[in-house]
This record gives structure tokens, sequence and C-alpha cells, in this order.
């Protein structure tokens, strides 16, 4: 039976989330100084008033509960799990106090889909929002996007066994440098040289699609956070629309594929091993299935007669595909064309892609490529097995990093997330259908952009939308974000502190 | 010798005994204290909202603007359902003006046709060799209850279309609009392109006449008195926290 937690776990696990507060707190102190700088006084006050809550919790817990204990692997899986609820809902109030949203629920909606880079909208009036907000919605993706619980620990310099249990608990496990505070910082260098690089680039790709330099910075800024940390927030409610520009998105496309490629890779590229990149598990899975995907789109789009250039192919079909893959959500459409002009094949393969998502350990969502390329090689060990001799050994290896052995309990767990993922997927649309409102293409097609935290929309996501529906979308962004396994162990510790054996005095 | 219990018992006994009131009472609190603080917070900050000064944008509804072709009801679907967008083309006479949301329900029907179309640019005018791209929203902030800045006449998503607008034209547009100003509303006739080959297959209208309907309008935000005061006093209140903080923390 399992052991109630005490007063001291619970201490314990308040401390480590007053971190986050007060990390997220710092957050909401950048879009209130651009606040300020540019005269948007009620914006001001509302992330003051944010960063406030946030800044007075996280002290007073940081006053209150310190501790020198080590966190277990439960601590650290109920603190993130619990990080990323609370997180959300302490974001959502500068969100709910623009006026952009009908009710709290809308709010929290927007802040989950932020931080877990979703990037499904929610908000009215995009084309007017003040800058600050426009600031913030992105700024959260980065925050989101890079881990914001590992954000936080490593910013305050937690020792690195005490983040370690963190670290994988939301869903980083691979370790690329032996501390894990290391790892971070090495992951905060590759998002730091990306976002100089990228901005960069975006910069001068605005400035030559017509734009001023301030406003061509402040879209490239904002442009590189949805980008690279595969969130899909945009300034504009038209989304890459808006810009007119093949320069645009083809920075944009390499920013999404950078930001789906795993930090390990990352990792190999900075020390100039890129034959460990076409060796991985993971690159050759995401190379196989994206290819057979964008084969697929093409032949639905030209077969339903949508486009017959390969301008339309590729400006549309291929960054429709690589936005889904990677899990960012960018938009090259008016999502309810997904469902009048784009026929029938072409949409189920974008839902496949999306279903698959980007690399494990990277800002990514989705299943993940390294369980789907796990799952193939189980299925061909097995065939192998019954067509080989009883008295045959069979041995299965794959590449990730460095060569290793297929064991049962490797095919176990990348089957089993593989499997929850496709149950929320199915229970999602079916939520989805209850409502009447919408068929099969549609509610399956948002469940799976949701659950993986794509953001590619066929419709179904607005401010209208019913809120039970709504509801549940928040928790499959929780969930696909966390990958299950945290918040699975959060609710064993809730019954563990409902049920649970008292410890021994 | 019966009520003298054995080491056994007595053991099994300590074991089941449930946590000492005090520490049970401590972890309950600690558990209780957080959800009735979070839902303090939501209320005040639902509370904080609602008390949001409004102001009436009865100035911002466009009229004289010629009456949609159709109602934005009907869609079609490529591959399964061919004929709606045939029965909404043959209805659609030239010139006449269409919503960006009766479009996008069926993108086949107008492809090709000369339209009118009318709606707020947003965001920048963006000038090319030749021309400029401009966003031009039709949905009801456009229209007719302006920028959401101090009502609460929540609509929904902004809904537009993209439009080419050749040297000649982009010109006489003198405001986009942007956080708290409603840009120029313009009428324009052109040519709808579902797969515009110059805007690598973009749904767009090539404008070949415009014409601005109502001039730009800046909407002044008015103070939020109440909010103000409030993060005033968070502000402080955290200040104070993250010196108590630091001071226990050297202790520590």
């Amino acid at each position: 039976m399992a052991l109630r937690p005490g007063a001291d776990d619970v201490r314990l696990i308040a401390f480590y989330l007053g971190k986050v507060l007060l990390g997220l707190g710092l957050v909401m102190l950048v879009p209130a100084v651009i606040a300020v700088a540019v005269q948007e006084w009620n914006a001001a006050t509302a992330y003051v008033i944010g960063a406030s809550l946030c800044l007075l919790i996280g002290a007073v817990s940081d006053a209150r509960f310190a501790t020198r204990r080590p966190l277990t692997w439960a601590h650290g899986m109920v603190i993130v799990a619990l990080a990323w609820l609370i997180g959300a809902v302490f974001a959502a109030i500068p969100m709910y106090l623009s006026g952009r949203f009908g009710d709290p629920l809308a709010a929290l909606f927007e802040a989950m889909s932020g931080l877990t880079t979703t990037g499904m909208s929610v908000i009215n009036d995009l084309d007017h929002t003040p800058i600050a907000d426009d600031v913030y919605r992105h700024l959260l993706q980065f925050a989101g996007g890079q881990g914001i619980v590992i954000v936080v620990l490593s910013l305050f310099a937690a020792g690195g066994s005490r983040v370690a249990t963190l670290y994988v608990s939301e869903a980083r496990d691979e370790r690329i440098l032996p501390n894990f505070i290391r790892t971070a910082r090495f992951i905060f260098a590759v998002a730091g040289t990306f976002l100089v690089l990228g901005t960069a680039a975006l910069f001068v790709a605005l400035l030559s699609a017509g734009f001023t330099p301030g406003r061509a910075l402040y879209h490239a800024i904002n442009l590189f956070f949805a980008s690279f940390d595969t969130g899909g927030f945009s300034v504009m409610q038209s989304s890459m629309i808006y810009y007119h520009s093949f320069a645009v998105e083809i920075v944009v496309m390499l920013l999404m594929i950078a930001g789906t490629l795993s930090f390990g890779l990352h990792f190999a590229l900075w020390r100039g091993r890129p034959r460990d990149v076409f060796r991985h598990i993971e690159a050759r899975t995401l190379a196989i299935t994206s290819t057979l995907f964008f084969a697929v789109v093409c032949f639905g789009l030209l077969r339903a007669g949508t486009y017959d250039t390969l301008d339309g192919l590729v400006r549309k079909g291929l960054f429709t595909l690589v936005s889904a893959v990677s899990s960012t959500g960018h938009q090259v459409n008016v999502g309810e064309t997904y469902l009048t002009d784009w026929g029938v094949l072409a949409p189920a393969a974008i839902v496949g892609a999306m279903a698959i998502g980007g690399m494990a350990s990277s800002t990514a969502g989705g299943i993940k490529a390294v369980r789907v390329g796990i799952a193939f090689k189980t299925l061909l060990h097995d065939v192998k097995k019954i067509l080989l001799p009883e008295s045959a050994l069979v041995v299965t290896t794959y590449h990730a990093g460095k060569r290793r052995i297929l064991r049962d309990e490797t095919s176990r767990a990348a089957t089993t997330i593989l499997l929850l993922f496709v149950v929320t997927y199915l229970l999602g649309a079916m939520v989805g259908l209850l409502y009447g409102e919408f068929d099969i293409t549609q509610t399956l097609f948002e469940s799976v952009s949701v659950g993986s935290n794509i953001g590619v929309s066929i419709g179904v996501v607005s401010p209208e939308m019913p809120r039970g529906l709504m509801a549940v979308y928040i928790l499959q962004m929780w969930l696909g974000r966390l990958e299950y396994v945290a918040v699975f162990a959060l609710l064993g510790y809730l019954f563990s502190l409902a049920r649970g054996q008292a410890k021994a005095a | 010798m019966s009520n003298t219990p054995s080491p056994f018992r007595h053991r099994r006994r300590r074991n089941q005994t449930p946590t000492p009131p005090r520490r049970r009472g401590r972890t309950r609190w600690l558990l209780i204290t957080p959800i009735v603080g979070l839902t303090l917070i939501v209320l005040g900050i639902v509370a904080l909202e609602a008390a949001a000064p409004q102001v009436d944008t009865p100035d911002l509804v466009v009229e004289d603007l010629p009456p949609l072709a159709l109602e934005p009801g009907r869609s079609c679907t490529r591959q399964t359902d061919d004929t709606t967008a045939a029965e909404i083309r043959a209805v659609i006479l030239p010139g006449a003006r269409v919503s960006s949301t009766q479009v996008f329900r069926c993108p086949a029907a107008y492809d090709g046709l000369e339209v009118s179309y009318a709606g707020e640019v947003v965001g920048e005018v963006l000038p090319r060799d030749g021309g400029a791209w401009a966003q031009v929203n039709d949905d009801i902030y456009a229209l007719r209850v302006g920028p959401l800045v101090g009502h609460r006449e929540l609509d929904g998503f902004n809904t537009g279309l993209s439009v080419w607008l050749p040297d000649g034209l982009h010109e006489q547009i003198e405001e986009a609009g942007r956080a708290g100003r409603r840009g120029d509303v313009i009428l324009i006739r052109g040519t709808l392109l579902r797969t515009d080959p110059d805007d690598g297959a973009g749904l767009t209208i090539r404008a070949e006449e415009l014409e601005v309907v109502a001039p730009s309008v800046t909407i002044e935000d008015p103070l939020h008195v109440p909010q103000l005061i409030v993060a005033i006093v968070l502000a402080l209140l955290a200040t104070g926290a993250i010196v108590w903080s630091r001071i226990v923390a050297r202790r520590f």
C-alpha cells in the first residue's frame, strides 16, 4: 500500500512550485516594462498584478518552506505536473485582465496553449491586440518550449542532482552532458544562438517583404519565439498568410525544423558530428515518415485539384506539413479551407504527421518519432522471431546517440505512451462529436492537433467553442506536453494523500 | 493472560496507528490553504475585470455599404460536394459584394469572379514592386464596434482577405488598424483568385478600384483605476515579501 505523504512532502513540493512562480513572475515583468515603454497603461497594470502575485507567493514559499531535503522521483513528477497546471493558471491572469477573453476558462486555454507550445488561440480581436500582450503570448511559448521548470531551476541554480528528477519528469529524458544544470545551460546556449541568427534572418526577410525596420524587428522576434519553440502563435490572425513572402516562409521552415531536432542532435551538430544525426533512429524515422506524408499530401492536393503548380505544393503543402511535423502550427491557409478546399486525403496525411510529431527532448510535441521508430523495430523483431528457428537468438539494435540493443522494457514503454496518445486523440474526437456541431474530420483533426501540442486548426477551436470541449482540450494539452507519466504520478500522489497508509512516526 | 497484548499485535497496532492529529492537521492545512487562496485570487481577478470602464463606440458603424450577395451560410467540400460551389457561382453577379466568411466556406465558388469587398486595413501595408499587399478584415470589429478597447462586444476571431493593391490605389490608404486604432475602411472591386500565382497559390483579391469609405479612428483606452490601485498594492507586497525571503535565505 502507498504511504501517505506528510506535511514535509507537501512543504517540499510547495517550495519548488514557489520557485517556478518566481520564474513566471520574472517572465511577466518583461511585457510590463514594454507596456510602460509604449504607454499601454492598462496592460502594464495587468502584468504588474500577474507578476506581483507570482513573486509574492513565490517569495513567501521560499521563506517559509526552504529546505535542503533531496527530491525523490515522486516529488519530481508531482512538482512538474503541478507546475504546468498552476503555471498556466497564473499565466492566465494578465490575459483575462486584457478583456479579450469571454471567461477565465478561455484565458486558461490560451495560457496553457502558450506554455505547452500548442499555439491554438481563442483570443478575440487579435489584430488590434496591444504590443505587450503579443510579446507576452510569444514569450510564454519560449518559457514553455525550453521547459519552464528547467528554465527556473537553472536560473535559480539549484543543485544538479535536485534538478535531475524534474528534468526527466518534464518529458526531457535525454541527458546531453553529465551534469543536468550544464545540460540545461547547453539548451539555453542553443536557443540563444538560434535567437540571434534566426531573428537576424527574419529581420532581413521582413525588410525585403516591405516592413519598416521597427516593425520588422517586432515581427521577427515574435516569429522567432513562435517558430523555434514550435509554438505557432502569431501577431496577426492571418498567421503566415499575412507576410506574402517566400523568404519569410523559408526562414520560418528552417527554424521549425531546428526546433523539432532533439537537443542531443543539436549537440552532435555543435560538436561537428553530422553522421550521428543521419544514423539516429529518430532522424531516420522522421525523414521516412515526412517523405511519405509529403507524397500523400501532394497526391491528395493534385487529385482534389486544390493546387496544380509546384509553387502551391511547396508553399502550401510542404509548409503545412513541416508546421505539423514540427508541432508548430503556423498556418498558410485559413483553417476552414482545410475542410472546404483541401479534399480528403491531404488533411488525413496532415493528421498522421501531427500525431507522430517531432523528436523527443526537443520543443516539439506528439507521440515522438523515437517511439514510432521503436514500435516499428519491435514489430520487425517479432516477425523475425516468428520466421527464424526457435533456437535462434534474435537481437535488434537501433542507434540513439550510440548503438543500443532493443530491450523489452524499451519497447513496452514506447508502445504504452504511443497507445495513450492514440486513446487520448480518439477520446478528444468523441467528446467533440457529442456536441453535434462538428463532423469526425473536424473533431479528429483538432483533437490530434491539441493532443500533440501542434496548433494547426481546422476551425473547431474558436472563442465561441463549447466550454466543455475547451476544458477537455486544456487537459489534452497538459497531458500531451508531459507525456502522461507525470500526470499519472500526480493522480497516484493525490490518491495516497486520501487513502495511503501513514508513515511511521 | 488474554488481557495482555502480544508484542506482535502491539506492533501491528502501532503500524496501523494514523499519523498524530497535529501532523495530519498540518498536512490538511497545507493542502487547503492554496486551494482557498487560488479560488480567492480567481474571484478577485474576475471582479476586477468586471469593473473595467466601458466606452460607447456607436460612431464606428460603417454604413452605406452595398448589401452582401449571399447569406454566409452555405459551405461546400472539394471532391465530395462540388455541386454547391456551382450553385453559388451561378447566383453571384459581377461586382457583387462578398464577405471573407462566405469565401472561406466555399473558395472554389468564387475563383476568378469579379467581386466587391469592404473591410478595415489592419497591420501594415506592405509595398512591393508595382503595388502593395494589405490584410483587409470585414469582421464586427472592422465594420461595427471597432477594436476591442473599452467595450465587451466579443465576437470571436478577426476574419479577412489578402488584397493586392496596384500602384495608384494603395497610396489612398493613410493608416492601418492596430491596438486602439480602427484603420481605414475601404471598399474595393477586383478579381478573386483562389490560387493566386503571384502569391504562392494564396487566396487573394486583385483590386482594380478602391474607395476609402471610413477614415481611421483612434480610440482612447480609459484608465482602469481600480486595477492601477490593486497593481500598486500588490507590487508593494511582493517587494516586501522578496526582501523578507532574502533575509530568511541568508539565515538558512
